[in-house]
């Protein structure tokens, strides 16, 4: 769908590319490790064309944090993890020493703070560098199977279009991989835009 | 190189709106400044072979080889092209490469702020 034209998604891929690099920096912080970040890349759906081949993590469940963003435009953003990963990137949080039933334990706290970190990261570059304000709620974990997922994404009835951001974070001790997902109503991504152009039109 | 007046500057990002603001604000400070741009490392390097310039702003995370790879390269052959990495990956570890290469550190997002903390490592005597 072209939904975006290519000035526009590059606007936004930088965006978020700085919100990454953010996020990234308190990530590293967080694990003691190096984080590489890919580049990345944007895709617009109507919701209801989103199906598993829109989620590149290949996998049957998923740890997801997400957290609703108000403002301009109103948004939901989730960050989704393979639950495999979610538990690791949760020993490298808490320290490799913990045993699986304490990990286990400390999953949703660790997870939300960690997701907190990037969604806002991502979501206050965007409104700095938009010249906007945004509200957040706080964040909630899930662990959801992949159709649990779609579920919740094409269900969401006010809200039409799927914005699938794809970023890699890779650590130099793991591959961890997350993926960003905002949800957009069309008066929400018809705002969206009207501030991208705001943006281009003052370059 | 060219001489003190008309200088030559080389942006290296795959962001094409990073180019433009970076552009906007280079030429705002400096409009006799002759400006090329490349979208890849791999790019940047071929340019820089076609005629070197006197800076260069490199991003990081680019597709095809990271900034920091390229910028090495370049300045191993070029040693006197003043060199700044320009990346929203601020982490340590990418801030310390990009010093080790003699290069100037400078964080995203692209700014009149930023944009002069670059300047001024051109005007830096090397």
């Amino acid at each position: 769908m072209n939904l975006l034209s290519e000035m526009q998604r590059d606007a936004l891929a930088e965006v978020f590319n700085i919100g990454a690099g953010r996020a990234a920096l308190s990530i590293s912080e967080i694990v003691g490790d190096e984080v590489k970040l890919s580049v990345p890349s944007i895709e617009v759906k109507k919701s209801v064309e989103i199906g598993v081949e829109t989620l590149p993590l290949n996998n049957e469940r998923f740890g997801t944090v997400h957290q609703n963003f108000t403002g301009p435009f109103e948004a939901t953003a989730m960050l989704l993890f393979s639950e495999e990963k979610a538990l690791e990137i949760v020993r490298d949080m808490m320290g490799s020493q913990m045993s699986l039933e304490e990990l286990v334990e400390f999953e949703q706290e660790a997870m939300c703070e960690l997701g907190n970190i990037i969604l806002n990261a991502c979501l206050s570059a965007m409104a700095d560098i938009l010249g906007i304000s945004l509200n957040s709620t706080l964040p909630c974990y899930t662990i959801a199977s992949c159709t649990e997922l779609l579920h919740t994404i094409t269900s969401s009835m006010d809200q039409d279009y799927v914005l699938v951001l794809n970023i890699v974070f890779t650590s130099v001790k793991r591959e961890s991989e997350g993926q960003l997902i905002l949800l957009l109503s069309s008066a929400s991504l018809t705002n969206l835009i009207r501030h991208i152009d705001h943006f281009l039109g003052g370059i | 190189m060219t001489n003190d007046i008309a200088k030559k500057l080389l942006i290296v990002d795959d962001s094409k709106v990073s180019r433009m603001l970076v552009r906007a604000q280079i030429v705002a400070v400096h409009p006799e400044w002759t400006i090329l741009d490349a979208c890849s490392g791999e790019e940047s390097i071929a340019l820089v072979e076609k005629g070197p310039p006197d800076y260069c702003i490199m991003d990081i995370n680019m597709p095809g080889i990271l900034g920091t790879d390229a910028a090495e390269k370049i300045l191993e052959k070029y040693p006197s092209i003043r060199m700044v990495i320009l990346s929203a990956n601020i982490q340590e570890t990418y801030q310390s490469r990009a010093n080790a290469l003699g290069a100037a550190f400078v964080a995203k997002p692209v700014s009149e702020k930023s944009i002069a903390l670059a300047l001024n490592h051109f005007q830096c005597p090397k």
